[in-house]
Formats: C-alpha cells, structure tokens, sequence
C-alpha cells in the first residue's frame, strides 16, 4: 500500500512546476501546456482522494476535469492562431497592447 | 519490498522527469512530445490509485486528442526554436520564487496530513474505478454538470471557428 | 495479495516488449546494415528534381477546424461509453438524456457545417 500522502506530494510539486511554467516561459503555447499540468495535477488530487475515502465522486469529478480541459484546450489555442495572424508572434512579451 | 511502491516511485520520477522537460525545453515541440509522456506515465500512476477508467480516458483524450491539437497548431504556426528567451523581469522572478515557494509549503503541510488508503472489501474492490460505477453517479446524481458539459462542448466549438476562421 | 491490478501484468508485459523492440530495432538495423555512402546518396531526394525550400512549411488552419471537430466528438464518445454500459439500468431517462447532450452537440455540428469552415475548397 502506497500512502496517499505520497501522490498528494506528487500532485503538489506536479502543480508547482506546471505555475512556474506559466509564470516564467514566454511562448504562449508552452504556457498553455503548463496550465495542462495544472489541470493533471488537480486530478491526481481528485483521484487521490478518492483512493482515501474509498468512493467514486472523485472520478466523476476527473471526467469533468478532463471535459473541460478539452474546451480550453480548443478555444485557447484558436486564441493563439488568432493572436499569431494580427500580430505575427506567439511571444507573450510582445503581445502588449492592452497594456497601456 | 512492495511492488506497488517501486511501481509508484518508478513513474512518479519518470512524470516529474518529462513534466521537468516539459517546462526546460527550448522547441515547443519537444516540450509537446514531453508532455505526451507525462499523460502516459500519470495514467499509471492512476491506474495505482485504482482508477482504471479515468487512466482509460487520460490516454485517450489527453495522449490522443488534447495533444494532437497541441502539435497541429504548432506546425501551423511553424515554431522553430526561439531565438531568445524571456528577459528576466520583476514579474517573471517573483513568480518562478513564489511558485517554488508554493512548492514548500504544500509539501511541508501535505506531508503533515497522515492519508492512508481505505480498506475496500472484495465487494467494493470490484466497482470502485470502474466504467459502469462512474456511470451510475454520472447519468444520475451529476445530471446537470453532465449536460452543462455539453454547453461547454458547443461554445468550445463555436467559439473557437469564429476565432481561428474569422477570414471566411 | 490479490489486488485490482492484477490484470494489469498482461498489459504491461506488452509494453515492455514493445518499448524493448522500438530500441533494439533501430539498434540493430544501424549497427548490422551495410553503410557505403557516396555524394548522390546522401543528397536530399525530391522525385528526382533538385529540393527547394525548407521542408517545414506552415499548415492551413481548415486543418485546425478539423482537429478541433475530432477533440469535441471525442469527449462526447468518453462520455457515450459510461452511458452505454449503463443503458439497461438507466431506462428511459438515460435515453433522454443522451439525446440532450447529442443534439447540443449536433447544434454546434450545423453551425459549423453552415458557417463553411468544413469547406475544404475555400
């Protein structure tokens, strides 16, 4: 038996690389797939605790996760192309118009 | 020594290796086929915590299709390397420090928290995790959540025609 | 002890073979050829004309509307599955239901179709 402290341990440094990836890469694309590990990292924990307590509502949870990690993952990136045709750049340094 | 704990240690540091080459790579490529890797080796690791369904659908939907979205734009964009990387500003220090800082203070409260798996009987050890049981829950008490993921789904796709094919 | 994981050796049995064979293969294919390379061998080959332009060129974005179709009708299948297993159980009810969650998707199908983004000509 596996203690579960140990896969929230994985999950947590598992979400800290996935933020730190956000906050330091500057393509938009690599950013977009650090929120991915986010979000893998956020069902670990689901599932984990799920393990604990012995019932499925965490993997029911995992399934919603992962639906929506397919709707942002579809409209985030058609935001990129977007940004990528009227600027030329997916760098997220250059995209700083909004930015006064 | 137990078997499952080599397994579990086995794919815990293979998906903070490729989730490490994930965030260091210089090529978006690189970091999407490493990404591919973290999906698979978390399957195992979900498949560890009984989860066999989800472990089904993390491959299938993230392995196969999330990431096939990934890897379509980038040769859409035709990213090569980039030629520099991000000047190291204010913002972008403090948020690399205070991600590793998260890091520390999840870990030292985690490892805190005593958590021990429950003690399933041969009944439950027969459903839990599996397609029919998730079924159940999904298709009865999570009725609204399941068809507002529908909703998602249709302004998902809407949404992103109207972005991506703005030029029709 | 007899665990839920048990059926999971076959499973990775497979993966062990299959990730030993995709690195002694290509091991062995390198190492066991012959190699006599000359200056039109190893040239770049492009059916017989001289190569022009880099071989990494930028994609359409029609493509892009076409992954973006598969990722939306995958989840709906994940989602048909859990539903399939419990059909006889769900009765009635379940059936409504699925219908729902199809025709929403059905509604986004239409108007894709009708905005033309499935035109591959445009």
């Amino acid at each position: 038996m596996v203690p579960i402290t140990y896969y929230l341990l994985l999950a947590a440094a598992l979400f800290c690389m996935g933020m730190f990836g956000v906050l330091v890469r500057t393509n938009a694309l690599v950013v977009f797939m650090c929120v991915e590990l986010m979000l893998n990292a956020a069902n670990l924990t689901f599932l984990a605790f799920a393990r604990m307590h012995g019932d499925g509502i965490g993997h029911v949870s995992a399934f919603f996760v992962i639906a929506v990690a397919a709707a942002e993952a579809a409209i985030g990136l058609a935001i990129v192309i977007a940004v990528f045709r009227s600027r030329g750049t997916v760098n997220v340094d250059d995209i700083r118009t909004m930015k006064h | 020594m137990n078997v499952e704990l080599v397994l579990f240690g086995a794919f815990a540091l293979l998906t903070l290796l490729s989730a490490g080459l994930v965030i260091l790579a210089r090529s978006p490529i690189n970091s999407a086929m490493a990404l591919v890797s973290t999906f698979f080796f978390l399957a195992g690791i979900y498949v560890l915590l009984w989860a066999h369904t989800v472990a089904v659908v993390q491959v299938l939907v993230y392995a196969g299709a999330i990431m096939v979205l990934f890897l379509f734009v980038i040769m859409l964009l035709n990213l090569g390397e980039s030629a520099h990387r991000g000047k190291p500003t204010l913002s972008r220090i403090l948020g690399g420090a205070s991600a590793v800082g998260l890091l520390g203070v999840l870990g030292i409260t985690l490892s805190r928290v005593p958590a021990q798996p429950a003690n399933l009987g041969p009944q439950a050890q027969a459903t839990f995790g599996t397609m029919a049981s998730i079924g159940q829950s999904i298709f009865t008490q999570w009725l609204l959540p399941f068809e507002a993921v529908s909703l998602l789904l249709l302004v998902a796709m809407v949404g992103a025609v109207v972005v991506a094919k703005s030029r029709i | 002890m007899i665990t839920p994981l048990a059926p999971y050796l076959p499973l990775a049995v497979v993966l062990l073979l299959a990730g030993l064979m995709a690195m002694a293969i290509p091991q062995l294919t390198t190492r066991l050829g012959p190699k006599r390379p000359s200056a039109i061998k190893s040239s770049p080959f492009e059916a017989g004309s001289e190569s022009s332009g880099p071989a990494r060129q930028r994609f359409a974005v029609k493509f892009y509307v076409v992954a973006l179709l598969f990722i939306v009708f995958d989840v709906e299948a994940v989602f048909l599955y859990p539903w399939a297993v419990n059909f006889q159980a769900l009765g009635w009810f379940g059936y409504v239901e699925m219908l729902v969650f199809a025709a929403t998707l059905i509604v986004g199908l239409i108007y894709v179709w009708k905005k033309g983004a499935l035109d591959w000509e445009s």
